[in-house]
């Protein structure tokens, strides 16, 4: 495929009037025939999306559609999989993320990603946060990095009075905002976010969802969701990824059905598998 | 079929709107057959007939209030929603129109009608008790077309509606000049219900398109 007829495949996703906007805004990631297989079965195909900065980009679908192994792409986790292979391309600000060149480590410097559970390490707050700049080298001003991370995260005033103590001793919620503050720490150009509120209580989702909020404004946040209505809360785009099953039946693998904004994909989606798994007619 | 219950509750509400369509199609023939026989009494009963509209209406309201809250409905189930809830409040606004013609008719009563203006009325009421049934019909069919249709009905009501003024000023008795000066509004109202009819026939064309668009410019025609 030539790349103009790409250029339209992935403005044709978008109305007219609508793509103004996004069409001015830089791309961040642009994905290109992406593939990705693990021991020779493939997980996700033939993907071709843009991520766009300062937006939040969501990925939705049912589980075993792919949405966790292409955000893995965006900062190499797969190459922590023994067996699993990317093939296509995934150019991050124009430079192929996967040349040779390029190094993993500092990849994952500039595109942090927050897990699911909340990971914090057996160490102090402040130790926590300061554990990645001290790594990188960054110890000039450490205290002041450690305030304006968990300031970010809008942590700060709950913890600033017991920065020694122990980060484990933190609520489910807390330890998420921590665990975003250590990945704002070492100033990432993205924040990946894989089910970051999934595990934790409406309180504190709400607030997680604030904070994207807030982020966005510095950060390019790209994040998987299982919850509909918090990618339609936070989200400017949206991708819906489905299951497609090969003739013979027995091959599974995920694959991208629509990507638009996320007003237009959760009122007037285009694709009738994104209107039966956004309604909650799926299956 | 999943999401069982969230099924039951719209189908639940279509079912309240076109019900409330029924009500509301029996205020407005009440309202003409009491044009039609200056029948007082009945034309109380078209004005006490409308709390039993408007109470429809604010039940189709506080359902669909309690839907959006509790199901978060999107896509074609969000505009559904949305549609239903306009299309309750524009039949709401036939039924106001219906007890305006009953209250017209008893000012009017005692004065000497002028016949021929009587039988225009009466066809155009007519035509809009059709253009409020095919509303209804288009919306539970999904019927693009239909509604579409109705433009052209509404047109001819609004051509008739044009006529009336002069239709009252070349009368030469006085009484029946008062009587029409009435009936000048009553035309009027008849007329609104045509346009509460194309608006539902828009709502019906959102759910299935996903787009709003007006039917006809307003702003280009009388």
């Amino acid at each position: 495929m030539t790349a103009p007829e790409l250029d339209n495949l992935r403005l044709a996703q978008l109305a007219p009037a609508e793509t103004g906007d996004v069409r001015g805004r830089e791309v961040v990631f642009a994905v290109e025939g992406l593939e990705v297989s693990y021991g020779g079965a493939a997980a996700l195909r033939d993907v071709t999306l843009d991520i766009r900065r300062n937006y939040v980009t969501a990925f939705i679908g049912p589980s075993g559609c792919g949405k966790s192994t292409l955000i893995r792409c965006f900062n190499r986790m797969n190459d922590l999989i023994p067996g699993a292979v990317v093939s296509g391309k995934v150019d991050y600000h124009g430079r192929d993320l996967y040349g040779p060149s390029v190094d993993p480590v500092e990849v994952r410097r500039r595109i942090g990603m927050v897990f699911q559970k909340p990971n914090p390490f057996p160490k102090s707050i402040y130790d926590n946060i300061a554990f990645g700049p001290r790594v990188l080298g960054l110890k000039a001003g450490l205290g002041e990095r450690v305030e304006e991370a968990l300031t970010r995260a809008a942590l700060w005033d709950e913890v600033k009075d017991r920065l020694k103590d122990n980060a484990l001793g933190l609520s489910g919620g807390q330890q998420q905002r921590l665990c975003i503050a250590r990945a704002l720490a070492v100033e990432p150009d993205v924040i990946l976010m894989d089910e970051p509120a999934s595990a934790l209580d409406p309180v504190s989702t709400s607030r997680i969802e604030d904070l994207v909020h807030e982020l966005k404004r510095d950060y390019t946040i790209v994040i998987v969701t299982h919850n509909m209505q918090q990618a339609a809360r936070v989200a400017d785009m949206t991708a819906f990824f489905s299951v497609s099953v090969d003739e013979s039946g027995a091959r599974r693998h995920g694959t991208l059905v629509e990507y638009d904004r996320t007003a237009k994909l959760f009122t007037n989606p285009t694709d009738q598998r994104t209107e039966d798994y956004v309604t909650g007619r799926f299956g | 079929m999943a999401r069982v219950q969230f099924q039951s509750r719209l189908d639940m509400l279509e079912a309240s709107l076109q019900e409330q369509g029924e009500v509301v199609l029996r205020s407005v023939r009440g309202a003409m057959d009491a044009l039609e026989r200056r029948d007082i009494e009945l034309c109380d009963e078209v004005i006490r007939f409308d709390d039993e509209i408007d109470t429809r209406y604010h039940r189709i309201e506080k359902d669909v209030e309690e839907v959006l809250a509790q199901q978060s409905p999107v896509a074609t189930d969000l505009r559904l929603v949305l549609a239903i809830l306009h299309d309750s409040m524009h039949l709401e606004r036939v039924g106001d129109q219906a007890v305006t013609v009953a209250k017209l008719t008893k000012l009017a009563h005692g004065l000497e009608p002028q016949h021929d203006l009587a039988e225009g009325l009466q066809e155009m009421g007519d035509r809009a008790e059709e253009m409020v049934r095919i509303a209804l019909d288009s919306f539970a069919e999904r019927d693009v077309e239909r509604a579409r249709s109705l433009v052209d009905l509404d047109e001819v009501i609004d051509r008739a509606n044009r006529r009336v003024v002069g239709q009252v000023l070349s009368a030469s008795n006085p009484e029946n000049q008062e009587w029409g000066m009435r009936m000048i509004v009553v035309a009027r109202c008849i007329e609104r219900i045509g346009d509460n009819a194309v608006d539902i026939g828009e709502q019906t064309a959102f759910v299935v398109t996903g787009e709003f668009h007006e039917f006809s410019d307003a702003s280009t025609s009388l």
